[in-house]
């Protein structure tokens, strides 16, 4: 096995419910790179990974929640339907994209008083039970924290690229 | 004859259907793609009609500066958090937030079939292979005195083909043939061509073709 191929199965692997792929620090530790350089390598290694697969429908993303690097399917080519973990379950959604502002407005974390006040809507505490079970939450006592597993099903950027222009019109 | 393309009717048709799209505010600059327009103003460019392409490609430019100004914009109000804070006060409707998720899901590529083991172990067998600095080691000097390998004449070459000529100077005149009669060693023969060829090149000796002499 070569770097590629071992960076292939690095950033296609589950690690565990919430995350995915690996860090940088994780890759440069498995494929044993060392010095000033690493950074340069390691952005070499990704570059041509992408350039590879890229044929096959997928590439290389970065999840900003928890620095990992992963592999996801081209949107192009991907069917959104079936991508959409929560089709049918707009509420759902909605209260997850609620936590996801809080969180950002607040530094990583939110409450639940906090989400109640915000959404306006009945059942909010369902919603966060099914939202913690399904591991996109994590719930103590008052406190909700994201888990990193949004970062890799939903394009964050691109999400709040288009919430940008929503907000401009 | 090569037949040319104009493709400026078309270029500047697709260029005023972006502007009255801006005009009424039906789509952002940021939503449309630019790029077909450069790409057939750049595939049927010609002499021909590089004089109708420039005012299209001023005014394509002129799209291009805008759309770089939306995204100036952009960038500047997209770290505005409060903005985000408020769309979601204002509660809106759970349909409205679906279509804004609607393409931005993500469908991720996993294999599980190898194991963690397997990784370890090639982590392992990266982290066994020794890349060792480059060394440069320098040669060491030895200082031997009296053999070498090389042999070095006991003389000259000059030298030896004077100390020839003077050998032959009293033969001569005479056939070319009888400088080597006494010669038996092919070698010997051969180094002594070489000595008469050196000879007559510097003039000491010289050479009647037709009756096969040498003399001084």
């Amino acid at each position: 096995m070569n770097e590629i191929s071992i960076l292939m199965h690095l950033l296609s692997r589950r690690k565990n419910l919430y995350q995915i792929g690996a860090t940088k620090k994780e890759v440069l530790s498995y494929l044993n790179i060392k010095g000033r350089n690493k950074s340069i390598f390691f952005l070499d290694l990704i570059t041509n990974l992408s350039k590879y697969i890229e044929p096959l429908g997928i590439k290389i993303k970065f999840n900003p929640l928890d620095s990992h690097w992963f592999i996801s399917f081209d949107s192009s080519i991907s069917d959104l339907i079936l991508a959409n973990p929560f089709e049918g379950e707009p509420k759902l959604a909605g209260t997850l994209l609620c936590i996801l502002i809080c969180c950002l407005q607040h530094s990583g974390s939110t409450t639940i008083q906090e989400v109640k006040k915000l959404r306006k809507k009945k059942g909010i505490l369902g919603d966060l039970k099914e939202l913690g079970k399904r591991g996109y939450i994590f719930l103590e006592n008052d406190k909700i924290q994201l888990t990193p597993l949004i970062g890799y099903q939903l394009d964050i950027h691109k999400l709040f690229t288009k919430l940008a222009l929503k907000l401009k019109e | 004859m090569i037949e040319f393309q104009d493709l400026t009717e078309e270029i500047n048709k697709l260029i005023e259907k972006i502007r009255k799209q801006i005009i009424s505010n039906n789509v952002s600059l940021l939503d449309l793609e630019l790029l077909p327009i450069f790409e057939k103003l750049e595939q049927s460019l010609s002499i021909y009609n590089i004089k109708n392409y420039s005012e299209s490609y001023k005014e394509a430019c002129e799209l291009l500066s805008q759309k770089f100004e939306e995204l100036k914009d952009l960038l500047s109000s997209i770290n505005n958090e409060k903005k985000f804070y408020e769309y979601i006060k204002s509660n809106p409707d759970d349909n409205e937030i679906s279509q804004l998720l609607k393409d931005c899901w993500n469908d991720s590529f996993i294999i599980n079939s190898i194991s963690s083991n397997f990784l370890d172990y090639i982590k392992e067998r990266f982290l066994n292979i020794q890349k060792s600095p480059i060394k440069i080691e320098h040669l060491e000097k030895s200082i031997k005195h009296g053999e070498f390998l090389l042999e070095i004449p006991k003389h000259g070459f000059t030298e030896k083909i004077m100390n020839y000529f003077e050998l032959i100077k009293k033969k001569l005149p005479c056939q070319f043939y009888e400088i080597f009669e006494e010669d038996i060693d092919q070698i010997k023969i051969f180094e002594h061509f070489v000595f008469i060829l050196h000879l007559l090149q510097l003039g000491k000796i010289k050479y009647q073709k037709e009756t096969e002499m040498l003399y001084i």
